[in-house]
């Protein structure tokens, strides 16, 4: 697609959505949002980046192979949980770290790895369907 | 912990092997050896501390919600297993080390690691009291088989043979997991020591017939009985030292030890004896007729090893000490003398290049330790003295004469000892004197490690025929007091004088030398006969396996017809007519909950746009069109979640509804832009009813869904639980990636799984003209 407009703004779009998705992911678990949101609206930010500067663009921005974000999304996941089998002998309990009213822990790992394997997953299938019409 | 520790050495020594033995290739079999037999000592010096029918039992919490935990329990009959398991594992690595010395490295290592992975196995499924962790070590060596027969997986008949096998054996294992859970049950325990003592009571549970059915189908297909015989002959694809070790000293005599086992828990039930008796003697007689059409080295013995499982079968079946101490002598003996033949077939096959005893002869010359060892495993399989053979066939006989078993019994045992006669001289006599058939350079030579293990093993049967006393109350005494209940004292000895067992031994002798002498017309008539051989063959399987194929092509063809409309409808009626049946059930109880006063503008207006909407998608003819016309619809539904107080939906809601008019935008550039009128006016008829009937119900069901009162226990317990214990004020959240993290765990690997589907599938195929 060659419209000026787009691929003008698109670069802008893009890093908008990217800051958007990262700021949905972290304030999920206290307001909406959360790392499934998070990925589908980043997702959304690369196609908008492959329609108006091709799949070249995109994946050039992207640095790595989305499958393989895809995969370390789910090790990132499945890793987040060993602490609490250590433990508690209990898969996906999470540890926790508190500062005040400041909570943090196993489960912000978790939703990261939610966020990149929803983003790799989808920025994959969704390169598939646009490279068959690129050059 | 000595038992837990010999499990976690061995299997640790499987992980390791693949890389050691590149390194050490060609030496990497004597190297690895020292794993296996490390653990024969080990399990040699635990053996001599247990004394009389005791036994040495070590527990490991495992998953006690289900009431599973790691016990491992070493008593006699272990004891005999998990000796022969890591002194044949030992031998067998040795061999397999020589036997792919001049093959690629990485083959040799390969083999080498899933021979060490499979002894591990074997030695769990020995040493588990528990049944379920049974079972799991149980389907592992079902798996490593497969891996195992499917070896040179370039071959398809490699391929077919590692299919069938985990076909058979592996639909048995679900039997026997069946069977295991209803002895759950029945019983209220998996302990395996428990269940035997508790023998009464399981045969008197309803559930008895069951069970005893499940049992025996797992134990038979593992162990190859009628009329699951097919497949070990077929698993002689593998590699043969993978043959010699898992196809006929250990893997297939898994099911004689479960039947051993369950053999004093069924002991007050006589149809478990019978089936056992009926089972195991149509297997010798099936196999020993099949071993006289067969003139493949590996084949005959592969059916002498069907044969000898089925004596076995008929030996548990059988009541009393006598049958239990011959069960133990013959497992045994055949053991030595089976593994020991197996290694010097492979040897004979590898130097020759030829598979069938026919074009083999005279090679005692140019493999002089072979052939010894040949002759000395054959002395013992015929049943000669002063072989381990004979002393365990004398026992067998004698405890066929103890039981009182009908004269026809007796005669059909004659004639299956006569068989094995004949097979000991076909595996010896034929290949190894007499003219050289085939008079050509021998392609590979002796080398030690082919020679060690037949030799070690062919040896051993004549110094424990000699001193029976050697093994006598260090090994058959204990493995019988455990079949049997309580310590036993047993007469195990070479010379029992002039019995009626030796007279019967006598006849099988001198039938099994006219039989060997008939063989070569015999076996020609027999060979000939292909509708025989298709009948005691796999035809059967052949028939179910083709059967089974046809009607998955014929339900494809139906279903998977590539028309995406049909998809739709199909899915949609499929929930119609689930829908309906779910109401038409609750009918006369079904309120509708439809209160026009609580109707709020806003979400109306949403409403009232969304059916434009729809509307529009149906109308309009332009496919870019219509897309933003389901959009909208997508939108409006993302609006009425907000407004209905689900932010987390309806921020779903749209990011799904903008990725997927990117998506189609994407697709849509590439079709034309105005769709094709490939639908008849009936079929969109069919199509309207469809849709308006599904929009209808879906209606009904969910305003007679609001209408009953809604358990908000759940609810009550997210929304208090959400902030002290997972620190999160955002329920949804919390529930995705910490109460229920495991479910959403499995989402996001659905998800992947999906787009790698996609990403192999969509995959562009570059054409050659574009590449060059």
């Amino acid at each position: 697609m060659n419209s000026l407009v787009l691929s003008t703004f698109a670069r802008m779009f893009f890093w908008l959505m990217i800051a958007v998705s990262i700021f949905i992911l972290y304030r999920g678990h206290n307001e909406p949002g959360g790392g499934f949101v998070g990925g589908l609206v980043a997702a959304a930010g690369f196609a908008i980046l492959a329609l108006a500067r091709g799949v070249k663009a995109a994946r050039g921005t992207m640095r790595i192979h989305p499958v393989v974000l895809m995969g370390t999304g789910l090790c990132l996941a499945l890793v987040s949980g060993l602490p609490g089998l250590v433990t508690d002998v209990s898969f996906l309990t999470h540890w926790w770290l508190h500062a005040g009213d400041f909570h943090t822990g196993t489960a912000l790992v978790f939703d990261v790895g939610v966020y990149c394997a929803v983003l790799g997953g989808v920025f994959a299938m969704l390169l598939r369907f646009y490279e068959e019409e690129a050059p | 912990m000595p038992l837990t520790l010999a499990l976690a050495t061995i299997f640790v020594g499987a992980l390791l092997a693949r890389p050691i033995a590149m390194r050490l290739a060609p030496h990497g079999g004597w190297v690895l050896a020292i794993v296996p037999a490390a653990l024969f000592i080990l399990f040699a010096s635990l053996g001599a501390g247990l004394e009389g029918d005791s036994a040495l039992v070590e527990t490991t919490r495992w998953v006690p919600s289900l009431g599973v935990s790691l016990v491992l329990r070493l008593d006699g009959f272990s004891l005999l297993f998990c000796l022969l398991i890591t002194g044949i594992g030992t031998l067998v690595t040795v061999y397999a080390g020589a036997y792919f010395a001049e093959k690629p490295r990485e083959k040799g290592a390969n083999f080498l690691a899933l021979i060490l992975l499979f002894t591990g196995a074997m030695l769990g499924t020995v040493l588990s009291d528990n049944l379920i962790v049974l079972y799991v070590f149980w389907e592992l060596t079902s798996l490593v088989s497969f891996l195992l027969i499917g070896f040179d997986s370039h071959q398809t008949s490699a391929r077919k043979a590692a299919l069938q096998s985990l076909v058979v054996t592996a639909g048995g294992g679900l039997c026997l997991f069946g069977g295991i859970l209803l002895i759950g049950i029945a019983l209220d325990t998996f302990a395996l020591s428990e269940i035997a003592s508790r023998g009464t009571e399981l045969t008197a549970s309803p559930l008895a017939p069951a069970i005893l059915v499940l049992v025996c189908l797992g134990a038979f297909t593992k162990s190859a009985q009628v009329p699951f015989h097919f497949w070990l002959p077929n698993a002689m694809q593998a590699p043969t030292p993978a043959s010699a070790y898992l196809h006929s000293a250990t893997m297939v005599k898994l099911g004689v030890y479960l039947l051993a086992r369950m053999d004093t828990a069924f002991a007050s039930m006589p149809a478990f004896g019978t089936t056992l008796v009926v089972f195991g003697t149509a297997t010798l007689l099936v196999a020993g007729l099949r071993a006289m059409m067969q003139s493949g080295y590996k084949a005959i013995l592969a059916q002498s090893t069907v044969g000898s499982l089925g004596l076995l079968v008929l030996l548990i079946g059988l009541d009393g000490e006598l049958a239990a101490t011959a069960t133990v002598a013959f497992i045994l003996a055949h053991a030595l003398y089976k593994a020991a033949l197996f290694f010097c077939a492979g040897t004979a096959i590898h130097a020759t290049g030829l598979t069938q005893v026919t074009q083999m002869g005279g090679l005692a010359r140019a493999l002089p330790f072979t052939a010894t060892a040949a002759f000395l495993a054959a002395i013992s399989m015929a049943g000669l003295p002063p072989t381990l053979g004979f002393i365990a066939k004398e026992l067998v006989f004698e405890a066929q004469l103890a039981d009182a078993a009908s004269v026809a019994l007796i005669a059909l045992a004659v004639i299956g000892n006569a068989a094995f006669v004949t097979i000991a001289l076909l595996a010896s006599v034929t290949p190894f004197t007499g003219q050289a058939v085939a008079p050509r350079p021998l392609r590979h030579a002796e080398t030690p490690g082919l020679i060690f293990g037949p030799l070690v093993l062919a040896v051993s049967a004549f110094v424990f025929g000699l001193a029976p006393w050697l093994v006598a109350e260090r090994l058959v005494a204990p493995a019988t007091s455990a079949l049997v209940g309580a310590p036993v004292a047993l007469s195990f000895s070479l010379w029992h004088g002039l019995t009626p067992m030796l007279a019967l031994s006598a006849v099988a002798v001198a039938l099994g030398f006219g039989l060997f002498l008939a063989w070569p017309r015999m076996h020609r008539r027999l060979g000939a006969n292909e509708t025989l051989a298709r009948i005691l063959g796999d035809a059967g399987y052949n028939f179910m396996f083709d059967g089974l194929l046809r009607i998955a092509g014929a339900t494809t063809r139906v279903l998977q017809n590539g028309d995406q409309r049909r998809y739709t409808a199909t899915v949609v009626g499929a929930t119609l007519a689930i829908v309906l049946a779910g109401l038409a059930i609750d009918w006369p109880g079904l309120a509708f909950d439809i209160d026009s006063e609580a109707l709020r503008p806003a979400p109306l207006v949403v409403l009232a746009l969304m059916c434009v909407g729809a509307i529009a998608a149906i109308v309009t003819r332009s496919l870019l069109g219509s897309v933003i016309a389901v959009g909208i619809v997508g939108f409006g539904s993302a609006l009425i979640f907000l407004l209905n107080g689900a932010p987390d939906l309806a921020l779903t809601q749209f990011s799904v509804e903008v990725l997927v008019v990117v998506i189609l935008t994407a697709l849509l550039v590439r079709l034309p832009v105005r769709a094709l009128r490939t639908r008849s006016g009936s079929e969109r008829g069919v199509d309207a009813v469809l849709a308006a009937s599904f929009g209808v119900i879906v209606f009904a069901a969910l305003a007679a869904m609001t209408a009953a009162p809604l358990d908000l226990r759940l609810t009550e317990f997210f929304a208090s639980a959400s902030y002290p214990e997972a620190f999160g004020r955002n329920v949804v959240n919390v529930i995705l990636v910490d109460f229920r993290a495991i479910d959403t765990l499995g989402e996001i690997a659905v998800v992947s799984f999906a787009a790698m589907g996609v990403w192999g599938l969509l995959r562009r195929r570059t054409s050659p003209k574009r590449a060059a």
